[in-house]
């Protein structure tokens, strides 16, 4: 079988920005306090709804943004002990945290700021006991994590939490490879765009627009 | 150093008053201040990274900006000293040793700089053990420790050909090595940032060679600093010719590094897109006091190195130093720049645990910087430069690397 190209459409235009995928991305994989794998951004402001323009041209605009699981991630090729790998088979990029060295190389090289981040601490929680699925890899001190594509969820033929957590069902999962699956299906009716195609990283995320 | 007595007595021993308590004093100092930052070296281990300012956004701080520096300044150094031997002309009267011996402390300070940047600096042997040779940061470890072994061969051999022994054909060969790789290893430590396409500031392909103009710049005014102030504590005896040799020198590599300056500038800002506000940044933005010092300090250098009049020793000095600071600044305005203007024109980016307190404090105060060391970072900082300190004080006290009359 040929190799996968994992990755989302996430419809910019069902989007109505209730942060369910940042939250359930955050209980499913157990993060750490401060710490945010997938983010829900309001292009107008610092601030969750904040509107764009002045009023009465205002308008609200929203964009979830998380690892990008670029075709050709800028963050595997500057890795120095390749823990930060694409997986052949699928596409996604992960990452060995028992490997991390933690010399943020990655973090310097995504275009994305902020998609990955480092544990400055040791992970803490809010809570007294653990969430979320017990497969996840345990988080550590000093290295850099990110979003996983939800890789337990994968190896048992599960969507990754934060598309089956979409109350607006903006977000789809699928392999772009096949053309008949439900995400190159609606690349193919659909206008899209990736984030910042000129840094050439080829993004398995296709917004559409 | 069986053979310090041989090659000291054959000096002309100018130097019976230095090395007394004045050094003793310097290096219980120096010892001191390792001692302290090892400590807080491990603070920052225990406690977490999180003591420090650097973040998401900002993920590199001083202690890449440090290392990056003393790259610069070990390879100008061993550049300065190996050149003449390597194109068979004269030297500089005899200060190759030191010059070497300071690059040699440089090195090992800016490997110290990688080791405490790390989080996880139990896991360094992974980097032989797994190493993606893909990676700009493997290519600079691996070129950083050939280079440090090639430096301490290079002293070595020197001092074995003074002493009489070995060819001067192998110690010019050695020298030609050397040289090769001091530019390559600056060329590399650019590539680590210049081959990052994420960060506009960076993805430039003249970094590599600005990289070495900014080493030779630091380099040769730390080894004119050092022997003007050795000369002066009666460690060494050097003509003044040599000394307006090298000053004049450092003027012309000020002059390249400022060219290079404007004419990366002038790509970035021509276009008027996303570059301009890098240029913006830089000259006018939160990163226009590092610009300024940097532009006019290097400029009011190569005043000093032109101009007869001025090149007297205290203005040498003055200028020597400030060539370093400049560069020092140089490098400020880079890695912060780096991370200054993120990609995704989203505000809400750079809010949250993105960033420190402190970051959040400068940025709200009128666009400042995105990151500003926290005392912690000072402290181990201080304590990596006690060990350079310590290295070098030890080598002068222990070393034969006074002038002889075979020296370049």
């Amino acid at each position: 079988m040929a190799n996968q190209r994992l990755g989302m459409t996430i419809d910019t235009k069902r989007c109505i920005a209730c942060n369910s995928c940042a939250v359930a991305c955050k209980i499913e994989n157990n993060l750490p306090n401060n710490n945010w794998w997938n983010r829900v951004m309001t292009v107008g402001g610092d601030h969750l709804d904040a509107p764009e323009g002045t009023y009465p041209n205002v308008k609200m605009h929203n964009i979830t943004v998380a690892c990008q699981h670029c075709d050709n991630p800028a963050c595997v090729k500057v890795c120095p002990v390749g823990a930060t790998y694409k997986d052949e088979e699928t596409g996604v990029v992960r990452q060995d945290y028992d490997k991390c060295i933690g010399c943020r190389m990655c973090m310097a090289a995504c275009p994305y700021t902020g998609v990955r981040s480092f544990n400055w601490e040791e992970p803490a929680y809010h809570l007294d006991f653990s969430v979320g699925d017990p497969d996840v890899t345990t988080h550590q001190k000093h290295v850099v994590e990110k979003c996983t594509l939800c890789w337990h969820r994968l190896a048992k033929g599960l969507a990754p939490a934060c598309v089956e957590a979409c109350s607006a069902r903006a977000r789809h999962f699928g392999d772009f490879n096949d053309p008949d699956s439900e995400v190159s299906q609606l690349l193919s009716v659909r206008s899209y765009e990736q984030l910042l195609p000129s840094e050439g990283t080829d993004p398995s995320m296709y917004y559409l627009v | 150093m069986t053979e310090t007595t041989s090659a000291a007595g054959s000096a002309k021993t100018p130097a019976a008053k230095f090395g007394g308590r004045g050094l003793n004093i310097g290096i219980i100092v120096a010892a001191v201040l390792t001692v302290i930052g090892l400590v807080l070296w491990g603070v920052q281990l225990s406690g977490g990274m999180v003591q420090t300012n650097m973040r998401n956004l900002d993920s590199w701080g001083l202690y890449i900006t440090c290392f990056m520096f003393l790259v610069g300044l070990s390879a100008g150094g061993l550049i300065i000293s190996s050149a003449p031997r390597v194109f068979g002309m004269e030297g500089f009267g005899g200060i190759s040793k030191i010059a070497v011996w300071t690059s040699i402390c440089c090195t090992v300070l800016a490997i110290g700089f990688v080791v405490v940047d790390l989080g996880q600096p139990l896991r360094l042997w992974e980097l032989f053990a797994y190493s993606n040779l893909g990676s700009p940061l493997m290519w600079d470890i691996i070129v950083l420790a050939t280079y440090l072994i090639l430096s301490i061969v290079y002293l070595w051999a020197t001092l074995r050909f003074e002493a009489g022994k070995g060819s001067a054909t192998s110690l010019r060969v050695i020298s030609v090595i050397a040289l090769v790789c001091a530019i390559l290893v600056h060329s590399v430590t650019a590539w680590i940032f210049g081959l990052q396409q994420g960060r506009e500031m960076w993805h430039t392909a003249l970094l590599g060679p600005w990289f070495v103009s900014s080493a030779l710049v630091c380099g040769v005014a730390l080894v004119l600093v050092v022997v003007i102030a050795l000369r002066r504590a009666g460690y060494l005896q050097l003509d003044q010719k040599n000394v307006v040799k090298m000053v004049k020198l450092l003027g012309v590599f000020v002059c390249v590094d400022l060219y290079f300056f404007g004419c990366d500038l002038l790509t970035e800002a021509f276009p008027a897109g996303s570059g301009a506000d890098i240029a913006a940044m830089l000259t006018t933005g939160p990163l226009a006091l590092f610009f300024w010092i940097e532009v006019v300090g290097c400029a009011v250098t190569a005043v000093i190195a032109f101009t007869p009049k001025l090149r007297t020793n205290p203005l040498i000095v003055v200028g020597a130093l400030l060539a370093i600071v400049g560069i020092f600044c140089k490098r400020v305005q880079l890695l912060v720049g780096g991370f200054q203007i993120p990609n995704l024109d989203l505000p809400a980016v750079v809010s949250g645990p993105a960033l420190t307190d402190a970051g959040a404090a400068l940025q709200s105060a009128g666009g400042a910087m995105v990151y500003f060391p926290s005392l912690l970072e000072f402290g181990v900082t201080l304590g990596v430069v006690g060990l350079g300190a310590l290295l070098l004080l030890l080598g002068l006290k222990f070393m034969p690397l006074k002038p002889v009359e075979k020296s370049h």
